[in-house]
């Protein structure tokens, strides 16, 4: 251990009573009246803003939701035990802000920025209002540049492009938290900086999740806001806008972020109850009227941002910025006309459907490629996966009509049952084990394998171990080819001929 | 306390302009003060909230303990009051007419709280600064708090300047603690 220096605390006392500002300032003053369920009732505070910190007994402090004739309804952030009828409140005159900066990158931080990983104090300066107008029109600039989430299925069909929208939606268990964190940790080396969001999540499984990506080496890329099932709704509430202004930092300064709100049906919840406890109107479902804002107002925060915008903010030049959302919504029963999941559907630029009988069936990713969509994403993908990937979404829309129709036929003509075929090697294609995430060059192999028929020959059980064969293969043999598509991302004919010569080396060794 | 004032403000908004009106505002004021000190009473509450009194018996109850110090308008509030139920009301409809009175007469009622006895200098100088600053009529109420140590704690309404030392020293203890 260290030794302690006297005298160094003593400077470090001396610097800090030096530093102390203790002018007296007029401060408005108000009395709590009443204190339920993290709601505080305050009399007075007559100057009291929309949203500014309120300062109770103690240093606990509070946010101002509810401005009223004669009081204002407040919330508490953080623990209200010690709240009593009749103790001081005081209006700060600051507005709620979480600090930000790379010193965050690798921790597991609170709703309000405090470490809550054990690793010591996080040293940073600056610092952003959780809340913020999104970028406007003018500051934007159309998404062009692929978010790969390492998935060929996502990746394929439904692509992602910096700074869009995507919705992840499914019932419980079928695998939208793996996909977020799988998207994750296919950032790795790419310079995106990630942020995931807990929300109402139990602890088991936030910790979880900071222990997969430390295991898959992703947590140096990524911040964790953690706001757990125990914390009080207000930080819940919080949680997904303090996020979003620590992914703003590296948006402002013309780097690529990544944003995960898991779940926004939790954080919904948690407004829902705070809006009920401070008797605003319940409307569907008991949500305030306001819902529909609460997630708008969030999801326009996720943007690609043009040079311009990233320079009158932060003065780095001719860099644009972006913040990608992969917000997740939980829905029950597969009900996605309930009244949350048709908001965000509508807010976001797409959605990834998980299904729970196709998680079942053993389809992982479980995703429907039927009606999941992604509205921008296709102007953002690679040359060689957009090239590719038509083929793997006609194969299996065209599988789908004709599976059903195929259980009645006892037998069918040449074409139909080649086709057949065709979609369930495909199907077994497109299936991906958890934290394997593939690179551009990866995909477009086997998606070629796919379009040119050299999987008409392999028996469907045999397609996984096909897939890991051949994929070790072309690494070991035709590193340069691989290495070439995975830096340009091109699609040509010596590429097409490249790849052509890979799978037909491959097979004639017959080793799957 | 909240939902007092507001149920309140309509009686002494009506109470106040008919004192307008009249140009009877001190009276009014010594009415409501003298009507308010006594519904303030424990007993007195225990009248006026009683299920098996009726509301001629509760308005007759505090008029004949006001004696014959109530102007008669005074007492006509008294009975509109506990015809609607809200006689508990008039400590509300006190304090939200003495604000009405101040606000029409721009002043502003001060309580300065010091560890010591101010003198009648320092008591002119506060109120100057204090007219400068919040642009209006000062009335000072003065008292004296030990445990203050040093300096003073002004309470204008909702606005308070804590320039106390033991302010001071708990804002320090605020700073070395974070």
């Amino acid at each position: 251990m260290q030794q302690l220096n006297p005298s160094e605390i003593s400077e470090v006392i001396k610097k800090r009573i030096e530093s102390l500002d203790v002018t007296s300032q007029a401060q408005n003053e108000g009395t709590v009246v009443s204190v339920s369920d993290g709601i505080v009732r305050i009399h007075g505070l007559a100057d009291a803003m929309y949203g500014e910190m309120i300062e109770f007994e103690g240093g606990v402090y509070g946010l101002a939701m509810n401005l009223e004739r004669d009081s204002v309804g407040a919330v508490v952030l953080g623990e209200y035990k010690g709240l009593a009828e009749g103790q001081t409140a005081k209006c700060t005159g600051r507005i709620l802000e979480v600090p930000t900066g790379e010193a965050l990158l690798g921790r597991v931080v609170d709703t309000l920025g405090n470490p809550v990983d054990g690793k010591g104090p996080i040293e940073t300066s600056t610092s952003a209002p959780v809340e913020r107008v999104a970028p406007g029109v003018i500051a934007r600039q159309g998404v062009d540049q692929p978010m790969q989430t390492g998935y060929k299925a996502v990746d394929s069909m439904v692509p992602i492009g910096r700074g869009q929208r995507e919705l992840i939606i499914g019932d419980r268990q079928t695998g939208k938290s793996a996909l977020a964190v799988d998207a994750i940790i296919n950032q790795k080396g790419t310079g995106v900086k990630c942020i995931y969001v807990a929300v109402g999540q139990k602890q088991s499984s936030i910790a979880n999740v900071v222990r997969k990506l430390e295991e898959h080496g992703a947590m140096e890329h990524t911040i964790i806001v953690a706001a757990g099932a125990a914390d009080p709704a207000a930080m819940q509430f919080l949680a997904p806008y303090a996020g979003c202004a620590m992914g703003e930092y590296f948006l402002d300064r013309g780097e690529d972020a990544l944003i995960i709100y898991d779940d926004l049906t939790k954080q919904a919840w948690a407004y829902r109850q705070i809006s009920l406890l401070l008797k605003r109107p319940p409307g569907r479902e008991a949500y305030p009227g306001d819902v529909f804002y609460l997630h708008s107002r969030l999801l326009e925060r996720a943007c690609r941002v043009n040079a311009d915008y990233v320079k009158s903010v932060s003065g780095v030049e001719g860099k644009t910025g972006s913040l990608t959302a992969l917000p997740i919504i939980e829905t029950q029963g597969g009900d996605v006309s309930a009244f949350v999941p048709t908001n965000v559907i509508s807010i976001t630029d797409g959605q990834i459907f998980l299904e729970t009988n196709l998680f079942n069936s053993g389809i992982r990713p479980a995703m429907n490629a039927g009606i999941s969509v992604s509205r921008v994403g296709g102007a953002a993908q690679t040359k060689i996966i957009k090239k590719l990937g038509g083929g793997i979404r006609l194969a299996l829309a065209q599988y789908r009509e004709l599976a059903a129709f195929a259980q009645f036929a006892s037998d069918l003509d040449d074409a139909t049952r080649k086709q057949l075929e065709h979609g369930k090697a495909v199907t077994e294609l497109m299936k991906q084990g958890q934290y394997a995430p593939m690179s551009t060059a990866e995909m477009g192999l086997v998606i070629y394998a796919a379009n040119e028929g050299y999987l008409e020959d392999v028996e469907v059980n045999k397609i996984g171990s096909f897939e890991a064969s051949l994929l070790s293969y072309a690494n070991s043999q035709f590193t340069a080819l691989m290495g070439k598509i995975n830096e340009t991302g091109g699609y040509n004919d010596e590429i097409a001929s490249g790849l052509k010569e890979c799978i037909e080396s491959f097979k004639s060794s017959q080793t799957w | 306390m909240a939902e007092l004032t507001t149920l309140a403000r309509p009686y002494a908004k009506a109470v106040f302009a008919e004192a307008q009106e009249k140009n009877a505002l001190d009276a009014w004021s010594a009415d409501l003060a003298l009507l308010a000190a006594y519904a303030a009473n424990d007993e007195m509450v225990s009248l006026l909230v009683h299920p098996s009194l009726t509301a001629d018996q509760q308005a007759q109850a505090l008029k004949d303990v006001c004696g014959d110090k109530l102007t008669d308008t005074a007492k006509n509030l008294v009975a509109v009051l506990a015809e609607n139920k809200r006689l508990t009301l008039l400590p509300e409809i006190a304090v939200l007419f003495e604000e009405l009175k101040s606000q029409l007469e721009n002043t502003v009622d001060v309580e300065v709280t010091t560890a010591y006895r101010l003198t009648k200098e320092q008591s002119e100088a506060l109120k100057k600064a204090l007219t400068a600053k919040l642009n209006c009529e000062i009335r000072i109420s003065s008292s004296v708090d030990k445990t203050l140590i040093g300096g003073a704690i002004i309470r204008a309404g909702d606005l308070v300047i804590d320039g106390s030392l033991t302010g001071k020293l708990s804002k320090l203890a605020e700073a070395m603690k974070s």
